[in-house]
């Protein structure tokens, strides 16, 4: 399968609409499914039931909403910054497909090789930002603006400790070479290639978690605050600015910036199995399989924090990043270098 | 405490608060207990002392209410809430409610009419689920009751003539039993007095005379009881 697919894409000058074709599909699965799991996880919390009624365990309730959402009338409202309004979605939505297609699934069904995965994705997430500042600035709303100058905040604060600690992560990979499986060679590892980080692992047989756990601490966290995911979503904060920055979106537009969000849970996830879990690897199972496996145990986890704890104020927000997860990733990257350079 | 103890004292309570959450998601999910009622499918436990909407009891022993449009409830009714009318019902002694109005909006749950009903007719029901669709929302509490009250007038209306000629039966009975006792003590009288004129006239004993003398005793004694049997009715009428 993966070979075939894989000389599809070489070959064919269809590989880019069927691979967006693929991955759109998938994620289209996957956003109903996490929405689905999101409302039955917050039920079981709070000992309720969740959506029981449309499908089996109501798994069809998102399917449900997705239709109503869809034919909703898309509402422009007057005195809207058109071009920004119109582009905000779309721009939320497009980098979240790219990052997907960076993620090495396994040694060989990887969509898009390259050398600086983990830059790109980061960068990927950076647009995200964008996007977000463009919706609440075009739709001239007091609420979607403070909701957007929050998100912007926040996300290029807590930038900051998520590539610190992935960086600790990249001088790790960097000290180990590895052998590669076919050639059999020593070959210098790239820590800035997702699959090479997976294969540090692998054939140390040593998941990063355990080399480094502060920085997959702090990862954890600050990918919290990356996906605007409570405690930290005082972007959209419901109760203090309506619905933040998608104040004014109705419709797809909307359902676009939500497919966004829960497309970022599933990268972030992604991307927490690929530093620090091992990615692929796992005994008997086939590796995309435990690839998935992993990343919606991180997403339970995400899901579990959302339903723990409360939403934490702008200035609780920016003093934990500023004074606890920068200078905490600051000194464990300067650590991390000093035993590298050691050894 | 330094810095790094404060992060990770810190760290530590957001573990706390993590385990409890986990521990009610593991009673849900493996425990498979959760606090929901699915309302229209299941239905709720009331607890005995449940107090709803008041209604109508229906006794066993009539087959319907009692009650006599007294109108008690709705005089003591502190919301207003109960309307009723109702009166004499042809064929029967007993008044009957013909309609009784009662605005559930209104009812406060008091109580106070179910005190108040001299014939203990009323009672708090299990209703929970009534709902009234626009202002003037009127339940008639005797609806239910129209079908049983033909039947029970007519049960009534046979009971009463029964207890009528029974109480005729009683009363003829007991003035006859009234007469019959005067008229055993005239005799027992008559006896006496026929004992006593036996004995004083022992020696010349003859048969006639006394006969004689007691034929106007007897003609005596009816008349002389005849003045009580006429009181024994009356007085005993309404105790009956
Ligand atoms: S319970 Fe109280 S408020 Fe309700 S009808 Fe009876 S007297 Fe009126
Ligand atoms: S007090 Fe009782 S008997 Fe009198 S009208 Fe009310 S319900 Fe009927």
């Amino acid at each position: 399968m993966p070979e075939t697919l894989s000389q599809l894409l070489d070959d064919s000058v269809l590989a880019m609409p069927i691979a967006a074709g693929l991955i759109m599909g998938a994620l289209t699965i996957n956003v109903l499914m996490l929405v689905w799991a999101e409302r039955k996880v917050s039920a079981w919390i709070q000992r309720r039931m969740g959506p029981t009624e449309v499908g089996p365990f109501g798994l069809l309730q998102t399917l449900a909403d997705m239709l109503k959402l869809i034919s909703k009338q898309l509402i422009t409202p007057s005195n809207v910054d058109k071009p920004l309004f119109h582009l905000a979605p779309l721009l939320a939505f497009a980098p979240v497909i790219a990052a997907v297609a960076l993620m090495p699934f396994s040694k060989s069904l990887i969509l898009v090789q390259n050398d600086f995965g983990l830059l790109f994705v980061f960068a990927f997430g950076g647009i995200a930002v964008i996007a977000i500042f463009m919706a609440g600035w075009g739709s001239n709303n007091k609420y979607a603006l403070l909701g957007a100058i929050r998100s912007v905040a926040q996300s290029i604060s807590y930038e900051i400790p998520l590539i610190l600690s992935a960086l600790s992560v990249v001088l790790v990979v960097n000290a180990m070479g590895f052998t590669l499986a076919s050639g059999g060679s020593i070959v210098v590892a790239n820590g800035l290639d997702l699959s090479h980080i997976v294969m540090a692992q692998d054939q140390h047989g040593l998941w990063f978690v355990l080399v480094q756990p502060i920085a997959a601490i702090i990862y954890f966290i600050s990918a919290l605050a990356e996906t605007n995911r409570a405690p930290f979503d005082i972007p959209e904060a419901e109760s203090e600015l309506v619905a933040g920055f998608h104040t004014e979106y109705s419709g797809m537009r909307f359902s676009m910036f939500f497919f966004a969000e829960y497309t970022n849970m599933l990268i972030v996830s992604m991307l927490a199995v690929v530093l620090f879990f091992g990615g692929w690897d796992g005994p008997v199972l086939p590796g995309p399989l435990w690839f998935f496996l992993k990343s919606y145990m991180v997403i339970f986890v995400m899901m579990w924090v959302r339903w723990t704890f409360p939403r934490l104020r702008f200035d609780q927000l920016m003093t934990f990043c500023w004074k606890v997860m920068i200078p905490l990733s600051i000194l464990n990257l300067l650590a991390t270098a000093f035993v590298v350079a050691v050894l | 405490m330094g810095y790094f103890g404060k992060v990770l004292s810190g760290f530590g309570s957001l573990l706390t608060g993590m385990r409890i959450t986990f521990s009610q998601f593991a009673k849900t999910f493996f425990g498979r207990k959760n606090v929901t009622l699915q309302y229209p499918k299941e239905q709720p436990k009331l607890a005995p002392a449940f107090r709803s909407a008041i209604k109508l009891i229906r006794f066993e022993e009539t087959g319907t209410h009692d009650c006599v449009a007294c109108k008690a409830c709705e005089r003591i009714c502190p919301s207003y809430c109960i309307k009723l009318s109702g009166g004499k019902v042809e064929g029967i002694k007993k008044k009957r409610v013909a309609e009784f109005e009662m605005d559930f909006s209104l009812c406060s749950l008091c109580g106070l009419c179910i005190d108040a009903c001299p014939t203990d007719t009323l009672e708090y029901s299990k209703v929970y689920e009534e709902a009234g669709y626009n202002r003037d929302w009127r339940v008639d509490l005797v609806a239910e009751f129209r079908e049983y009250e033909a039947e029970f007038v007519e049960k009534q209306r046979v009971i009463e003539e029964k207890a009528a000629t029974a109480k005729k039966a009683k009363a003829e009975a007991a003035k006859k039993a009234k007469e019959a006792k005067k008229a055993k003590e005239a005799e027992k009288a008559k006896e006496a007095e026929a004992e006593a004129a036996d004995t004083a006239e022992k020696p010349d004993t003859a048969e006639k005379p006394p006969a004689l003398e007691a034929k106007p005793a007897k003609a005596d004694a009816p008349a002389k009881a005849e003045v009580p049997t006429a009181e024994v009715p009356t007085a005993e009428a309404p105790k009956s």
